[in-house]
């Protein structure tokens, strides 16, 4: 979801792998605010209540939260319990728990308190990669975005339910004319499936769903023909076998942004 | 002053107490048959035979009752030292896990501060080389991905340690509760798939039904599970790794494949023991620890599944690796078996 707020919470803000996590989510067009506590005492309290103070003012779409705030002992699982705040006052905003205690004791502790299985909270590991952080906080934030980037050329709009590419020359994005109905539909999967995890691949069964007559399959293998050689025309450039949308080992297709 | 009468005698049904209070019986009976034998032994015996058998029917009972009491004493006093023993022990367990999970937390975390610094360096090398626009040796670039290569290593090797210590406690319990196995394979596709892409292997999951739904299960162990298996398909796949996920009305089955050389028949009985990797049999130098499948294999059959293998391997074109664990959907208290959670 492009245009998104994300609040970061970490007591090491300036560390080189917070600088990165926020680059990158910055990359996704998301809009990073961190928060610092207004005293010169970064103890877990004054982080709890920076927190509660900037969640209020700002409003995010999601948060970033880390465990341990501050080195006092007091402080090792602060983030715990600004998380219970955070569920208890805002139940469905989404929150990631960066942190090195993402598995284990302090998860289980938090997960056996007040979270419900289908509350928006995540751990990550403070060791993930960037990329990680990205995915897990678009699941978090909704899998199923209204505009879906693919790379910087391709632009899915669920809404209008329409696909929009540009070449690599061109400035701004043109609607691919033909493709819509099940054309469009094909695509959509295919990109949602994509935006939520780029390995994840989309099993004939569900995509024939969009095909008519009696050989499914066929009529399926015609269509995802029609629409590379449609958003390849629109991108100028002649789309291969294994370019855009992949067969892969004849179970399904999986998308795969294409490398201009 | 307050008095009180030995707990035994006030309840004396309980563990032990059915034979104390039978002892106690027959005592009385001894102690009446000594009472009461010159008068009725007298009346009713003297003529048959000549001596007061009753005394020695009530000194017998006496016996039999002063043996009975003791030994019913002596054995709930066994018993119950044997079942403080037993609790002090469990006390002791769980005081151990609890410790040894506070350190390792401690541990993991320290251990993970100067990682997340090289970490973060490196990261921020690539940023400052991409923002120099200028064309990056291939050999830098690989020595970059080496280290963010190592990491997914270093992450599944500190939660192999979390979960040794948590197999190796005498009491550990099933933390089941509703889990969307969809999103646990989707979290370790996201964790490998960069490490993939830079070897340049691909790896893909899918899941069938695509709503694969909802099971009651325990996600940390599933989560350690596939993440060993995945982290051995990608070491070990030649180009591809596809993760597959189906289920059944009894059970579900997570499937993990690559197409690298296979595993010679001879080794798959030794697969699945601790320590055991490939360089062992081979007398090389060890790569891994030799404890990610035996962790897999141990948390499958703990959850009343299991872990399989099946191999083919070069120069047969088909070669390839196949794990499959299966693990069951159970249902939740008051549900009919077999209904999922779903």
């Amino acid at each position: 979801m492009p245009d998104s707020k994300i609040l970061i919470i970490d007591d090491e803000w300036e560390s080189a792998i917070v600088k990165a996590v926020q680059r990158r989510l910055q990359d996704e067009g998301w809009q990073t605010i961190i928060v610092q506590p207004q005293s010169q005492w970064l103890v877990g309290d004054e982080f709890e209540d920076a927190t509660i103070y900037a969640i209020e003012d700002e409003r995010p779409d999601g948060v970033l939260l880390d465990v341990r705030l501050g080195e006092h002992r007091d402080d090792q699982f602060k983030g715990l319990e600004i998380l219970r705040q955070i569920v208890e006052h805002y139940p469905t905003l989404p929150v990631l728990m960066f942190t090195q205690y993402a598995q284990g004791p302090a998860r289980d502790t938090a997960v056996r308190g007040a979270l419900r299985w289908n509350a928006p909270v995540d751990f990550i590991d403070k060791l993930a990669s960037p990329e990680e952080v990205v995915l897990r906080l678009r699941r978090l934030m909704g899998s199923s975005p209204e505009l879906i980037p693919i790379g910087a050329h391709l632009l899915v709009d669920v809404g209008a339910e329409t696909v929009s590419a540009r070449r690599e020359r061109d400035a701004v994005l043109a609607p691919v004319t033909d493709i819509h109905g099940m054309k469009f539909e094909i695509f959509r999967e295919l990109a949602a499936a994509w935006y939520r995890s780029p390995g994840e691949l989309v099993p004939f069964s569900r995509l024939e769903r969009y095909s008519e007559g009696e050989e499914a399959r066929a009529s399926l293998r015609v269509r995802i023909r029609e629409i590379k050689i449609s958003i390849g025309r629109a991108l100028g450039v002649q789309l291969g076998a294994n370019d855009l949308i992949v067969n892969v080992r004849d179970r399904g297709y999986r998308l795969a942004p294409p490398q201009m | 002053m307050s008095w009180s009468l030995p707990r035994a005698w006030v309840h004396p049904v309980g563990p032990g107490g059915v034979s104390r209070l039978l002892g106690m019986v027959v005592l009385a009976l001894g102690a009446a048959g000594l009472v009461l034998a010159p008068f009725v032994g007298e009346a009713m015996f003297t003529r048959i035979w000549g001596i007061e058998p009753l005394t020695y029917v009530g000194a017998a009972l006496v016996i039999l009752g002063l043996a009975v009491t003791t030994l019913s004493y002596f054995v709930s006093e066994l018993l119950r030292s044997r079942r403080q023993a037993a609790d002090e022990e469990t006390r002791f367990a769980e005081r151990w896990t609890q410790v040894t999970q506070q350190y390792f937390d401690l541990f993991n975390h320290d251990l993970g501060r100067p990682l997340r610094r090289i970490l973060g360096k490196e990261r921020e090398i690539r940023e400052q080389l991409q923002a120099m626009g200028a064309e990056v040796p291939p050999s830098v670039r690989e020595l970059l991905d080496e280290i963010e290569e190592q990491t997914p290593s270093f992450r599944l090797m500190m939660s192999n340690m979390q979960v040794l210590i948590e197999l190796e406690t005498p009491i550990t319990g099933k933390n089941l509760h509703a889990v969307e196995p969809v999103e646990v394979v989707r979290r370790i596709v996201d964790r490998y798939s960069l490490v993939a892409a830079d070897a340049s292997k691909q790896i893909v999951w899918w899941s069938e039904p695509t709503d694969f739904g909802i099971v009651y299960s325990d996600s940390s162990a599933i989560e350690h599970i596939v993440t060993n298996l995945v982290d051995n398909t990608v070491r070990y796949a030649e180009s591809f790794a596809e993760i597959g996920l189906t289920r059944d009305e009894n059970n579900f089955h997570i499937r993990v494949w690559d197409d690298g050389p296979g595993i010679a028949a001879r080794y798959l009985p030794y697969l699945f023991d601790r320590g055991w990797t490939p360089e062992v049999a081979r007398h090389e130098e060890r790569t891994t620890s030799g404890l990610g499948l035996f962790i897999a294999h141990t948390l499958a059959k703990r959850y009343g599944g299991d872990l399989t293998v099946e191999s083919i391997t070069d120069p047969d074109p088909d070669h390839h690796t196949c794990f499959t664990v299966t693990l069951p959907l159970h249902t939740r208290p008051g549900r009919s078996s077999g209904e999922p959670v779903a």
